[in-house]
């Protein structure tokens, strides 16, 4: 041991700063390029909103006797209840296979559909699922959802979903007016966007995407998710 | 046993470095070119603000690599093995935290990470008890290291013995 303790000595300080030095620099270049990649990412996801085509508006209601969730379309004979955070990468998936399906059952008022829009990610949730709500009011709500899980950026709570990119997010799907951009920016929605997290114990809800079929849990069989197999089980009830 | 190290020291030093250095490589390189998925992933931990954490998960893959690769080469192996061992014990505090707090994650450390479904919760815990017995085994190496880092194929080479002469 003693041997191995006199090893390397005297004039190589050098070598230590520089080895240090060289370890420092991998790792900062390291973290700036993975910042610069994140962001410029985030930015591009816009233009993915370009040429949006809108759908008709649709009113929604909020219903505190289901969990504050937003109803479209009640009283059809299907009734589907959603529980999303905005910022949940599986909701994400689920929404690229089932989303058209899903606004096709509300647009020919096959079914209600409840959404419980959630925010229990983080504070970027928080802010989406407000300015969600405020699509709502506008009857813009199943775009704007769209619309929300196009941009969605890989990274939880960046801060991407703050007061003036939701806004932008608006713009690219019918949501130009004072009403709704003062409703996202003052967070006018809050209060409802914390009843609907705040119902998750109520009807056991432990995770997202949680997805019931008249009131009957609904899971998927398959490793992914397929609008074939999600359809069946709609048509089943 | 000390005579079993002495004879044996070159080769068990380079089996460890290797070990070492190659886990921490191979965690750092699966998760650099992953950003958001290794920032999501100490995020997960809910130790650091968010901000933070999302450096840190930036940071930490770059930072297993170039430790990896100095421990493999053999150079600054000193400090490599201090930062190395460090970095392990960082990882069986982290997770002893977690798993104390109540939270089911996955631990991230070759990639991956986040939240997981609460059905799970034995699966996990089993899990966070693997991950701290196979850090705890990485820092044990390290210190191995430490105290007897020159092997062989390694650039640094010790001094020549002045005792012997």
């Amino acid at each position: 041991m003693a041997k191995q303790a006199k090893a390397t000595q005297g004039g190589d300080h050098f070598t230590r700063w520089l080895v240090i030095g060289m370890v420092a620099l991998v790792v900062v270049t390291g973290v700036v390029f993975s910042v610069t990649s994140s962001k410029t990412k985030a930015e591009a996801s816009f233009t993915a909103l370009k040429g949006y085509t809108l759908g008709a508006e649709v009113k929604g209601t909020v219903d505190v006797a289901q969990g504050s969730g937003l109803v479209l379309n009640p009283g059809a004979p299907i009734k589907i209840d959603l529980w999303e955070d905005p910022q949940c990468p599986v909701c994400r998936l689920f929404e690229e296979a089932n989303g058209a399906y899903i606004d096709d059952l509300v647009r020919t008022k096959k079914a209600t559909v409840v959404f419980h829009v959630l925010s229990f990610l983080g504070d970027d949730s928080v802010r989406a699922s407000n300015a969600a709500m405020c699509a709502a009011d506008e009857g813009r709500y199943l775009d704007f959802h769209k619309a929300l899980y196009i941009v969605q950026p890989p990274l939880e709570n960046s801060g991407f979903f703050n007061g003036p990119n939701l806004i932008k997010i608006g713009s690219y799907v019918g949501l130009k007016s004072k009403s709704f951009t003062d409703c996202v920016s003052k967070g006018s929605k809050l209060a409802v966007v914390q009843a609907q997290t705040d119902a998750m114990q109520k009807y056991n809800v432990r995770g997202t995407p949680t997805v019931f079929i008249n009131d009957k849990l609904w899971v998927r069989k398959s490793g992914t998710f397929d609008v074939n197999e999600f359809r069946l089980a709609v048509e089943a009830g | 046993m000390r005579n079993f190290n002495n004879r044996y020291q070159n080769i068990l030093t380079l089996i460890g470095r290797l070990i070492l250095g190659g886990v921490l490589l191979v965690a750092g390189g699966l998760k650099a070119f992953k950003p958001a998925e290794s920032a999501n992933a100490v995020a997960a931990y809910k130790i650091l603000p968010t901000q933070l954490a999302h450096i840190a998960g930036y940071a930490l893959p770059w930072l297993e690599i170039a430790i990896g690769l100095l421990l493999i080469i053999g150079v600054s192996l000193r400090l490599a093995t201090i930062v190395a061992g460090g970095i392990m014990l960082l990882f069986v505090a982290s997770i002893i935290s977690v798993w104390a707090r109540g939270l089911l994650i996955d631990c991230g450390c070759f990639g991956g990470g986040g939240a997981i479904d609460p059905a799970l919760a034995a699966t996990v815990h089993r899990t966070y008890f693997i991950e701290i017995m196979r850090d705890l085994g990485l820092a044990f190496i390290a210190l191995y290291l430490y105290f007897f880092p020159y092997g062989l194929f390694s650039i640094e080479k010790q001094a020549a013995p002045i005792e012997e002469r």
